[in-house]
């Protein structure tokens, strides 16, 4: 080696021995893991840019105004002057969500009223018939008339030129309603929709308070600022959305990567698993390569530079397929996106123009971070090749990876992933914990199986007590492999059997605990109707619970927006108002988790106790206070206690509950939560209830379930194709770890044929030490989905956990013999040893 | 043990061809010779000569190019199959499995043909080769010429017919070489089991009672009672 070009020299021979080792079989599935990580990564990134790209494009030309305002009541009078000093132009639209009735059907529906001034930016777009040519209007419908979206107008079987009875007013149905332009502020409204003029609006008779207002401002710069300020001061519990501010749905996507990442640190354990078996395959051949280098007098470093060299050729050359790949995979994606937009256009956030727009900067970007990860994951070869000497080759041994740096890396690499994606503790804690926890399990069944088994099975002689008693002195690398196939097994287990049963088990539940009809909003006065109307018809009205609507505006002082930066499910909830609920004592279906419950004597009204869940996601503390804004007047509550739902009383459960007190010092409309069981053919009565109440929010069972289906069918999809990845890293980790023992295998294989035993037997062992390896993973694989789905029911709904047995012992069967036809298969070169191979030696 | 009761493997005008690079390489051609159960054979050459091979034909393990390999029982010709069953082999790097002791690295093909007290029959032959002592020790905790001798065991644990032994003195110093030499021809004598030897020893093939020497492609007999060789080809 010329001292004068080390580095030439270097990339020489590491291209040299790159070229060599390329179609090596081991090489082969590094490549396959190191691709199908920078795959999944990449596109993931790249679609989540993509759809974050759109929501700010979107948010620029879909909100119909420089600025929004929106809020449950009126401005009044001097704040309405105080703004229009402030602004251009403010056009109001009001909406509510009812049911409209024709002809014996009914469809909920949210109503939009808006007056001439209206649209103020964009286009409103409409059309004459079902299919027609698409029009733009200059403004709203005229007064007496209403359009409805084509899914309404056939819901309801109206035609154009037929008349709507809303109450006892009648409108005449007389465009189609195609879009609207600032639809963005109900981007996750999934409600069919109906545009009227305001005037016909206060036919309905609706109190002001169900209705939500929506300012529309024209405004600069400047304006919005002074706005934003304004609405700070004066209106806190307003919601607000600018052409400069983040889209209502932007933390919604950047939580979908977080939890999609937080689950791939799955797919990183898998592939941490394959590297760390390729690793002890290669380790004998490159340590030999680097004794032999050293007695030739070259030093440890540059034995060191070429290795590297040699692997980062690996991941060049893997690039260009990776980045096609991906590119494909993100393409694909989109376009399912934009499928869901028009099969469910709430879920998916109405993504009908998003647009392919790959971001090669990000790209580059991915690709180095998760290089790192390989790195580091492949660090322990290095270190071994750095620690060999000479030596080995007078000795022929072979100096073993340490177990310890092992596990070391992979938990760097592990817990780098997990800070990256994590932006909720209890989410986090619940991800890994479940996967820690199916980790343990599978372990703990490993050595308890291989141990017993070889204990019981030692005074015996065949081929069953001998795969095992070899299991058994293979402990950590028939671990690792049933861990890697235990864990895929597990997460398509739980994809498909806990979805499958999810479904089931809360209609059913639904069904019997919470009758089939729930009450989501009724007035006192709707209240007393609904229960003169069931006593009336004989339905049983099974739970009855009071409740104000609050919005959160301050924790501790300081302003929401400001205390909490990181998106949750609790935080997203809370950024509208929510439910708040008075109760004498802890209502039956919740049970106390810490602090105190107030006594009916105490005289401190502003307390409250807090849903467990919320406190966690907020990072919330026992005397914490809450600052809420109720009815336009401002509140602050001390948290007292921490409350938990339970089963058994019913679903209807408050985050937030306050003692009945405060009820004397807050002056704001009070609302019900109500369930009723009705019969089949009760369900025609409904009409009249809504006929009589069309502002009444009531939802049947029949919907609530069509609406949990859709999302749950569009949940299974996405993790299917997670899974299909699963899949393909446990086929992987397989190839691997056959490949890891794959000499020793051979000389076991040879040395059982130089005893003069057949091949067959060989064969035989083969088949046994892949069933028990199947066993084990498939057995921790359904418990873990069984303890998983025990916990989430009894965590989450409170439910018993009831799964399907022959759908289990089928899946049983079903990985059984897929591991053991896969494994034989691969094993293949294991079971072409002979005597002649040991002779050769 | 009658004479007629003894087997037979018996070679008749055998050879061993095989190509390489195009070539057609010629190990041996028309051996004819037979192994009698009981009896002890070294087989001597230059590395390359078609001892392994030679090795392997006579175990049934692998075909010859042509000619016939028979084994011989009571007069009868039995399939090679029932061959395979009743050999044992060592090797020069002793290939003893690293995660079982030497106890289980014994008791191995007794297990794994399903026979009872595996374990205890497997401890005798630990015993009779003088590691009775070393019964839990796994390969790595052994010398060279002790994990020999486990080796040993192993190939006679299941009382085979013939045992092949190829270089089975070649990595072990010459006290350790001496030692497992003797242990070999005892255990094999003491078990009426043919020993067949691949080496380069001169010292160990002239224990053996017949030496098959092959040299450019022949290979001799060598009759030491008589000192004269005769050509078996």
């Amino acid at each position: 080696m010329s001292a004068n070009h080390p580095i030439r020299n270097s990339l020489q021979l590491a291209w040299h021995f790159y070229q060599q080792q390329k179609h090596h079989s081991s090489q082969r599935v590094l490549r396959w893991v190191q691709g199908i990580l920078l795959v999944f990564i990449v596109t993931l990134s790249q679609t989540s840019a993509s759809i974050q790209a759109y929501l700010s494009h979107n948010l620029a030309n879909l909100l119909g105004a420089d600025l929004v305002l929106s809020q449950p009541l009126a401005l009044s009078a001097s704040q309405q002057a105080e703004l229009a000093a402030m602004s251009q132009q403010i056009v109001l639209s009001q909406s509510l969500t009812t049911t409209l009735t024709h002809n014996g059907q009914w469809q909920r529906a949210t109503l939009k009223a808006v007056a001439e001034d209206y649209p103020l930016q964009g286009e409103l777009r409409t059309a004459t018939s079902q299919g027609g040519q698409d029009s733009v209007s200059t403004q709203g419908p005229a007064v007496g008339e209403i359009w409805l979206d084509s899914r309404l107008l056939a819901a309801l079987g109206l035609r154009i030129g037929e008349s709507l009875s809303i109450g006892s007013h009648r409108l005449q149905v007389s465009r189609i309603l195609l879009h609207e332009p600032d639809r963005l502020m109900e981007g996750h409204n999934v409600e069919m929709r109906a545009l009227l003029h305001r005037q016909d609006l206060q036919q309905f008779r609706a109190t002001d308070d169900i209705i939500q207002h929506r300012y529309l401002f024209a405004a600069n710069t400047s304006q919005i600022a002074t706005i934003l300020q304004w609405q700070k001061a004066h209106l806190p519990a307003a919601q607000v959305h600018h052409k400069h501010g983040a889209h209502p749905l932007a933390l919604f996507w950047q939580r979908t990567e977080n939890f999609i990442g937080l689950a791939s640190i799955l797919l990183f354990f898998m592939a941490a698993i394959a590297m760390q078996q390729l690793t002890r395959a290669q380790l004998q051949q490159q340590q030999f390569f680097s004794a032999v280098c050293l007695s030739l007098g070259a030093a440890k470093k540059t034995v060191l530079r070429i290795s590297m060299l040699q692997w980062l050729f690996g991941l060049l050359w893997l690039l260009p397929q990776v980045l096609a790949i991906s590119a494909l995979c993100h393409w694909l994606l989109l376009q399912w996106l934009q499928a869901q937009a028009f099969v469910q256009p709430g879920v998916a956030g109405s993504f009908a123009n998003l647009a392919w727009q790959p971001d090669i900067v990000l790209a580059v970007k991915t690709i180095v971070a998760s290089a790192s990860i390989f790195f580091v994951l492949n660090f322990p070869l290095w270190l071994a090749l750095w620690q060999c000497s000479v030596r080995q080759l007078i000795q022929q041994q072979q100096r073993s990876i340490s177990n310890a740096v092992l596990f070391g890396c992979a938990t760097l690499v592990l817990a780098g992933v997990a800070a990256h994606y994590s932006d909720n503790g209890l989410l986090t804690t619940m991800l890994l914990g479940s996967m820690l926890a199916s980790i343990a399990l599978l372990l703990v069944l490993s050595w308890l199986a291989l141990s017993l088994g070889e204990k019981l099975s030692q005074p015996f002689s065949g081929l069953l007590p001998f795969a095992l008693y070899m299991m058994k002195q293979r402990l950590i690398s028939k671990t690792t492999q049933i861990l890697g196939i235990g864990l895929a097994a597990f997460l398509l287990l739980f994809t498909l059997m806990l979805l499958k049963d999810l479904g089931d088990n809360m209609a059913a539940h639904q069904r019997t605990h919470d009758g089939n009809v729930l009450v989501s909003q009724a007035s006192s006065a709707q209240m007393a109707d609904i229960q003169l109307w069931a006593a009336q018809h004989a339905i049983t009205l099974r739970q009855h619970k009071p409740f104000m609507y609050a919005q959160l505006t301050h924790i501790n002082g300081g302003q929401l927006a400001d205390v909490m930066q990181k998106p949750s499910d609790s935080l997203a909830t809370l950024s509208r108002p929510v439910r708040l609920h008075w109760s004498e004592a802890l209502p039956g279906n919740n049970r106390l988790v810490s602090g105190q419950w107030w006594h009916s004597a105490d005289t401190n009204w502003q307390q409250l106790s807090v849903e467990q869940e919320v406190m966690t996601d907020l990072g919330l503390q026992l005397g914490d206070r809450l600052g809420l804004v109720i009815a336009e007047q401002y509140v602050e509550f001390s948290i007292a206690a921490t409350h938990a739902y339970q089963s058994g009383a019913g679903a209807i459960t408050f985050w937030l509950q306050m003692p009945p007190g405060a009820l004397l010092h807050i002056e704001a409309p009070q609302y019900n939560m109500a369930s009723l069981e009705l019969q089949p053919e009760q369900f025609s009565l409904l009409s009249q209830l809504w006929q009589q109440h069309p502002s009444l929010r009531m939802v049947s069972l029949q919907e609530l379930t069509q609406r949990f289906d859709s999302s749950l069918a569009m949940v299974t999809q996405l993790i299917s194709g997670f899974a299909g990845l699963i899949i393909l890293l446990a086929g992987v980790v397989m190839v691997s770890s056959v490949h890891a023992v794959e000499t020793k295998e051979q000389k076991k294989n040879s040395i059982i044929l130089s005893f003069g035993l057949s091949k067959r037997t060989c064969l035989q062992l083969n088949i046994i030490e892949w069933l028990v390896t199947g066993t084990i993973a498939a057995c921790g694989a359904i418990v873990a989905t069984w303890l998983a789905g025990f916990l989430i029911y009894q965590s989450q709904f409170s439910l018993p956990y009831h799964p399907d047995i022959g759908w289990l012992l089928g899946t049983l069967t079903v990985i059984l013999s897929l591991v053991t036809g896969l494994g034989v298969v691969l094993s293949k070169n294991s079971l072409s040893g002979s005597v002649r191979q040991l002779l050769a030696e | 043990m009658p004479l007629s009761a003894l087997s037979t493997i018996a070679l008749t005008h055998v050879s061993q061809t095989f190509r390489h690079l195009e070539h057609q390489v010629q190990l041996f051609q028309k051996l004819s010779l037979s192994i009698e159960q009981g009896q002890s054979y070294a087989i001597t050459g230059p590395s390359g000569s078609g001892k392994s091979s030679l090795l392997m034909l006579m175990a049934g393990l692998e075909q010859p190019t042509t000619g016939q390999v028979a084994y011989l029982q009571q007069g009868r010709s039995l399939p090679l199959t029932q061959l395979r069953q009743d050999i044992g082999f060592i090797f020069q790097q002793f290939h003893l499995l690293p995660e079982l002791t030497a106890l289980h690295n014994v008791a191995l093909p007794l297990k794994l043909r399903g026979e009872q007290g595996a374990e205890a029959k497997a401890k005798a032959w630990l015993e009779k080769v003088g590691l009775g002592h070393r019964l839990n020790h796994k390969p790595q905790q052994l010398s060279g010429g002790e994990q020999q001798r486990v080796a040993i065991a192993r190939a006679l644990v299941f009382q085979p017919k013939f045992i092949f032994a190829d270089e089975p003195t070649g990595n072990l110093d010459s006290k350790s070489a001496v030692d497992v030499a003797d242990l070999l021809f005892a255990c094999c004598q003491q078990n009426g089991a043919a020993l067949v030897m691949v080496t380069h020893s001169p010292q160990l093939a002239a224990r053996a009672q017949q030496v098959f020497a092959f040299n450019n492609g022949n290979c001799a007999l060598l009759e030491k009672a008589q000192l004269e060789v005769q050509s078996v080809c």
